[in-house]
């Protein structure tokens, strides 16, 4: 889960990196009253989910009180790559000395923290490591030991980092890694930190990702994924508890796991235009897969359904119950196609049959899509 | 013959005494498993299904000579249920819980690796040695026994596969989900390793996704060091791009222009491997390697 910058600068705060005075505002006004305490000029920054906010225009630095109005105004009216911004934080503007870049990330594939630190900042870390990668310092961190303080200096002198630069950032890259651990980030970034003429660093900006399956022990942040989502019908997914991703076309899929779901994405691709990818993962039960029917149905374009389940640990038998209820009550007259294998698949069958559900008892997908094909053309 | 498991391996089941514990449990004895053991602490003395419940793993090693584990234990305890096996000397473990915190799964991961131990998953729907032993939530009914290797990324397209190399004539030797996590206990090109190895096995075929660079990796190992043929298949080239599909690997991340599935498929292309773009024509693929005109 991404966090919002005001919830990341939060989370340096508490691990002991300096940040600049802020405030946030959901109003022009709230942002005038903030901007007078904090002292112009001050930098208007939009407050929301996505990267690019330099470019659309959501991150401004104004000099008098009115101009904070209006740019808030501006800010808080818009959207920026499909996300409204609801909120803006405004911040005191820093002199810059120098900028460098801090960074903590998981590295997937060998499965350990990656520390990065380049002399330079405030641009694309990518960008700075294709064209300059003498900049650029990284290194795979053991989990049980932590980040030691003379690897963090060593990865300093490596940037070329000398004296109390040297002492200071080695100092935030280990609060930064503090923040990673402690709050189970997946993505801890820093971009810019500034040093000030006078000698002061400061975390400008904060990139912060949460594993989401780790909330369960971060109750403390009370942080909530549904918000985040702008896409009502995926919110609502999150909220029952699936995987929904919306797409252009008419063709509704669920399916019991996200291969699976991708897989039949790709085959109704070919000749259909699959209106959402749905994947329920290992929580079927009767009452699911009502909701779930319920909600890849909000969509008025779609045509028809296809259903495509595996009984590993998931009772497929209770998910039909469920299919079929909504479809009674709800009167569903589209095309439904089931193919659904393993344990207890011949139960499954027998509950969709008897209510005018299309099972496909072939084992490949491509053959029930091609059922699905034919009812739609009008065969049977 | 097989990797990982088979029809002797003594296996434990952690959270024996819980819903899927226990049903898993029968179907894993039915299929042939021999389980010897559960363990769910607290519940020491009980019998799920005849086995025998002990408090701690040790004691379970110690009783009845327990080997490997498979996990059905919830999220919060995975940690130490894992640790706990480690230090009794169990030498695989398949972990099929979901939504476990990836940082738990990298200090897992390298008390693991210091040790030497195997851990599939999480996330995985498990490991099955066809007509022997499975460890896991796969149906039986999926798999026959045969030749062919299967890796998946995927649970149900594991399943998916199989019963279409079944219904092509071709059976499976062992079937293993790796599980679908950013962050997984044992990648693609190990079990590459295995199959190598495993004189039980002809050919193998590889269930990827997108997201991650699972793929790309085992390609670098199939160019190097595989002699048998793979092949292999790839889900979501309809994934739009930064979307999250379903499994926490599965991500296109468009800012970095990373784990698309066409940078996988040329990966597998360039070294050799047919890559099938729907999973019933990984059949066709696979018939042309091992019946040659």
């Amino acid at each position: 889960m991404r966090l919002y910058e005001f919830e990341g600068i939060d989370l340096f705060r508490r691990e002991g990196i300096p940040v600049p005075d802020y405030a946030l505002a959901s109003s022009s006004q709230e942002a005038r009253e903030k901007a007078q305490e904090i002292g112009l000029p001050v930098i208007i920054k939009a407050q929301v989910l996505t990267g690019g906010r330099w470019l659309a225009g959501g991150v401004q630095t104004t000099q008098s009180l009115e101009q904070v109005e209006r740019t808030a105004s501006r800010i808080l009216g818009s959207s920026i790559r499909g996300f409204p911004v609801q909120q803006v934080m405004v911040t005191q503007r820093v002199e810059t000395a120098r900028e460098f870049y801090l960074g903590v990330t998981v590295d997937e594939y060998h499965g350990t923290p990656v520390v990065i630190l380049s002399a330079e900042g405030g641009v694309s870390i990518d960008k700075i490591a294709r064209e300059r990668p003498e900049s650029v310092a990284s290194r795979p961190v053991s989990i049980t030991k932590g980040l030691l303080p003379t690897e963090a200096r060593r990865m300093c002198r490596e940037v070329g980092l000398s004296g109390r630069e040297l002492t200071q950032v080695a100092a935030m890259l280990g609060a930064l890694y503090r923040v990673f651990r402690n709050y189970d980030a997946l993505l801890a970034e820093i971009n810019p930190l500034v040093r000030t003429p006078q000698g002061n660093y400061l975390a400008i900006d904060a990139k912060v990702e949460i594993d989401d399956s780790s909330l369960y022990r971060h109750s403390d942040l009370k942080l909530s994924l549904d918000d985040r989502i702008p896409n009502p019908l995926e919110r609502k997914g999150r909220q029952i508890g699936v995987t929904y991703v919306e797409l252009d076309g008419d063709i509704a899929i669920i399916a019991s796991g996200a291969g699976l779901g991708m897989a039949s994405m790709d085959i109704i691709s070919r000749r259909m235009r699959p209106a959402n990818f749905l994947e329920t993962g290992g929580a079927i039960t009767a009452d699911l897969l009502y909701k779930v029917m319920d909600l890849v149905l909000q969509k008025e374009e779609v045509r028809a359904v296809f259903i495509n389940v595996y009984g590993g640990i998931n009772p497929i038998h209770e998910g039909a119950k469920g299919v079929v209820r909504y479809m009674q009550e709800h009167g569903v007259t589209i095309p439904v196609v089931a193919k659904a294998l393993g344990n207890h698949q011949e139960e499954t069958w027998e509950i969709f049959e008897k209510h005018g559900v299309h099972v496909v008892t072939e084992v490949s997908t491509e053959k029930g899509v091609e059922q699905l094909a034919r009812l739609l053309e009008g065969g049977t | 013959m097989s990797i990982l498991l088979n029809r002797e391996t003594k296996v434990l089941v952690q959270g024996i005494t819980g819903r899927a514990g226990r049903v898993q449990t029968k179907w894993m004895l039915e299929y042939g498993t021999n389980i010897v053991a559960g363990v769910t602490p607290g519940k020491g003395g009980e019998e799920v299904e005849g086995i025998p419940v002990y408090d701690t793993v040790a004691e379970a090693v110690a009783r009845q000579g327990a080997e490997a584990s498979v996990f059905f234990v919830p999220p919060p305890a995975i940690k130490e249920a894992a640790l706990q096996s480690i230090d009794a000397g169990i030498r695989l473990i398949v972990v099929v819980t979901e939504y476990i915190p990836v940082h738990d799964v990298m200090e897992i991961k390298e008390y693991a690796s210091d040790r030497g131990v195997q851990i599939i998953g999480p996330t995985s729907p498990g490991v099955i040695t066809v007509g022997e032993a499975k460890m896991g939530i796969m149906p039986g009914n999926m798999f026959t026994p045969g030749h062919i290797g299967v890796i998946s990324r995927s649970g149900t397209l594991s399943y998916e596969i199989s019963i279409n190399l079944a219904s092509g004539g071709l059976g499976q030797s062992t079937v293993v989900g790796i599980g679908a996590d950013l962050v997984v206990f044992t990648n693609i090109p190990e079990l590459l390793r295995l199959f190598e190895k495993d004189p039980g096995t002809d050919l193998v075929v590889i269930v990827g996704e997108v997201g991650g660079v699972q793929e790309e990796k085992a390609a670098e190992f199939i160019d190097r060091w595989m002699t048998k043929p793979v092949v292999a298949y790839i889900a979501g080239y309809n994934a739009p791009e930064g979307k999250r599909m379903g499994h926490a690997g599965a991500i296109i991340r468009g800012e970095y222009g990373r784990g698309t599935p066409q940078s996988k498929m040329a990966a597998l292309k360039e070294v050799g491997v047919d890559v099938a773009k729907y999973p019933a024509q990984v059949v066709e693929l696979i018939q042309k390697h091992l019946m040659p005109p």
